[in-house]
């Protein structure tokens, strides 16, 4: 931001010499990353039968590749009932969070009532406490979608404060000066300068939201992707438990991958979305 | 368009400290003011009292015969720092000024395309501010504070946070781009040289209280170029504004305390 060229009106574009080795070094990225797994995966297959470790304890990469390609409909019945207790949950962490948020930010005193809850509510381990929900809601979707917000609703609410508040008194004052609207100033201002916060927060509450709805399988209930870990547990049939976590990490890398296409395509301006 | 300024023996005090004592002071129209003082003596208050940012503790301020009470819409404002949004482009960082008014940002584009053509930032309309210089930055706030044509338009210091070499072409710059528009400015600063340049009248104010010393007409023809600083009038006007100042008696090293306000500065408009 501060950068001060003597030549005001040199046209600040990078000089190619100073650019290509890092680009190259970007375009990279993504295959030096691609080939780490690779490596990773071949090493397991290869080398884990040297030391004979048999296939209930670590099954290789080929075994659970077929396990998960037999039960894929079952895979893919068990993650759909995950995902959308998670999105569910996720959902409403966001409008809760942001609402939260737009009350601490715009109502003075709220900051100093709400937050000692928030606060105490968020130092209990929340997974302590879903047994209780299960009491409460029963064993349905409604306890995971409950789990799956509490988890999720801290990150988002903190952020969205920082997003929707902290904003330079100049510019609140320059749209005043200029007759701006508090409606206006709210969504040209607050909520634009929010979106990265909390586009930043959905990545760190999405997972989270995941952890609430699958210990919400584990505790109760027949269905979804944590229920299938523990039915291949119960039967020895750890390839399954191997497979069913593959699910869960292709599901969780979809949805960070979706939030980062968004801040990809409409936060380019951030520091670190800027091409150098 | 532009309008006439009033403060009449306007005070402002921050708990027990004093910032700003008994100001009072006139501005016709068309005019181009500066508040000249050293750091602390209350200039960026008093601007932002004309504002309504800041209420006064005690005297009145009037803008086009109204008196101030509070924020009053289509003021432009150029601060120190650019505080352009970083997710605009210059072209819609100049049009933010209109859309957050609710006006169609369509139908000021072209006096957008104008001001950015004015202000030599062609080419770069839909550049993000981070891929601008400092400098560049600051004409963009400057032309962003003229879209709307205010009848007002206060600057706080804008070129303080630029180099010495930036901030002499930036004057001449805004001195050309006020003559097309001859908005009543209020300009803020502590450069002498700076505000003997650019104004029609400077008003020059000493530390601590901050009170109004002098008023100097500054009676230069205009436009001023570069060869202007070196007219003896030129001179002349400066040494009497940092004499004002109470800086061009002290030879010594050390710092004169400044005397107070012993009266309110009683202006003698010709």
């Amino acid at each position: 931001m501060g950068r001060i060229a003597i030549n005001g009106m040199r046209k600040v574009v990078p000089s190619p010499m100073s650019v290509s080795p890092q680009r190259t070094a970007n375009a990279l990225a993504p295959v030096r990353s691609l080939a780490a797994v690779v490596a990773f995966l071949l090493a397991w297959q290869f080398l884990v039968p040297l030391v004979n470790i048999p296939d209930y304890v670590l099954p290789l990469p080929s075994v659970i590749a077929s396990r998960f390609a037999e039960t894929f409909t079952l895979q893919l019945a068990s993650l759909a009932v995950t995902a959308m207790t998670t999105l569910a949950g996720l959902a409403i962490a966001l409008v809760v969070g942001v609402l939260l948020a737009l009350l601490v930010v715009y109502v003075e005193g709220v900051k100093s009532v709400i937050m000692p809850f928030l606060a105490a509510f968020n130092s209990i381990p929340k997974i302590a406490i879903a047994p209780l929900f299960v009491i409460w809601f029963g064993l349905g979707a409604e306890s995971k979608i409950l789990l799956a917000f509490l988890l999720a609703l801290f990150p988002i609410f903190v952020n969205s404060m920082t997003g929707l508040g902290e904003i330079e008194p100049d510019i609140l004052d320059l749209a005043r000066l200029a007759g701006g609207s508090r409606y206006r100033v709210f969504t040209m201002v607050r909520l634009m300068h929010a979106t990265p916060y909390i586009a930043d927060s959905l990545k760190v509450a999405f997972p989270l939201a995941l952890v609430g709805s699958i210990v919400g399988e584990f505790i109760g209930g027949n269905r979804g992707i944590g229920q299938l870990v523990l039915a291949a547990q119960f039967n020895l049939d750890t390839p399954l438990v191997f497979a069913a976590l593959l699910s869960i990490t292709l599901f969780t890398t979809a949805g960070i991958g979706l939030i980062t296409l968004f801040e990809r395509r409409f936060l380019k301006w951030r520091p670190s979305q800027r091409q150098r | 368009m532009s309008v006439a300024l009033e403060l009449v023996d306007v005070r402002k005090t921050f708990g027990t400290g004093v910032a700003v004592e008994r100001a009072a002071f006139a501005v016709e129209g068309n005019e181009f003011v500066s508040i000249v003082g050293p750091s602390g003596c209350g200039k960026s208050t008093l601007l932002r009292m004309v504002a309504g940012l800041v209420a006064p503790t005690s005297g009145r301020i009037t803008v086009a015969g109204k008196p101030v009470s509070g924020p009053v819409g289509n003021v432009g404002m150029v601060f120190q720092s650019p505080v352009l949004l970083p997710w605009r482009t210059t072209l819609a960082n100049i049009l933010f000024v209109a859309e957050v008014a609710g006006r169609n940002a369509s139908s000021h584009r072209e006096r957008a395309l104008e001001l950015i053509a004015l202000a030599g930032l062609a080419g770069f309309e839909n550049a993000f501010p981070h891929e601008l210089s400092g400098g560049m930055q600051q004409r963009a706030a400057i032309c962003r504070a003229l879209l709307m044509n205010p009848p007002l338009i206060l600057m706080d210091e804008p070129f303080g946070a630029l180099d010495v070499m930036t901030r002499e072409r930036m004057a001449f710059e805004l001195q050309k781009i006020w003559a097309a528009n001859r908005n009543t400015v209020l300009f803020v600063t502590h450069s002498i040289t700076e505000a003997v340049l650019l104004s029609d009248t400077i008003v020059v104010m000493t530390p601590r209280p901050g009170c109004i010393q002098d008023i100097v007409k500054v009676d230069l023809p205009r436009p001023r170029d570069v060869k202007v600083l070196e007219n003896p009038r030129f001179i002349a006007l400066s040494t009497r504004v940092r004499n004002g100042i109470g800086l061009g008696t002290a030879v010594e090293t050390t710092f004169v305390e400044a005397p107070g306000c012993a009266e309110p500065y009683a202006e003698s408009r010709p």
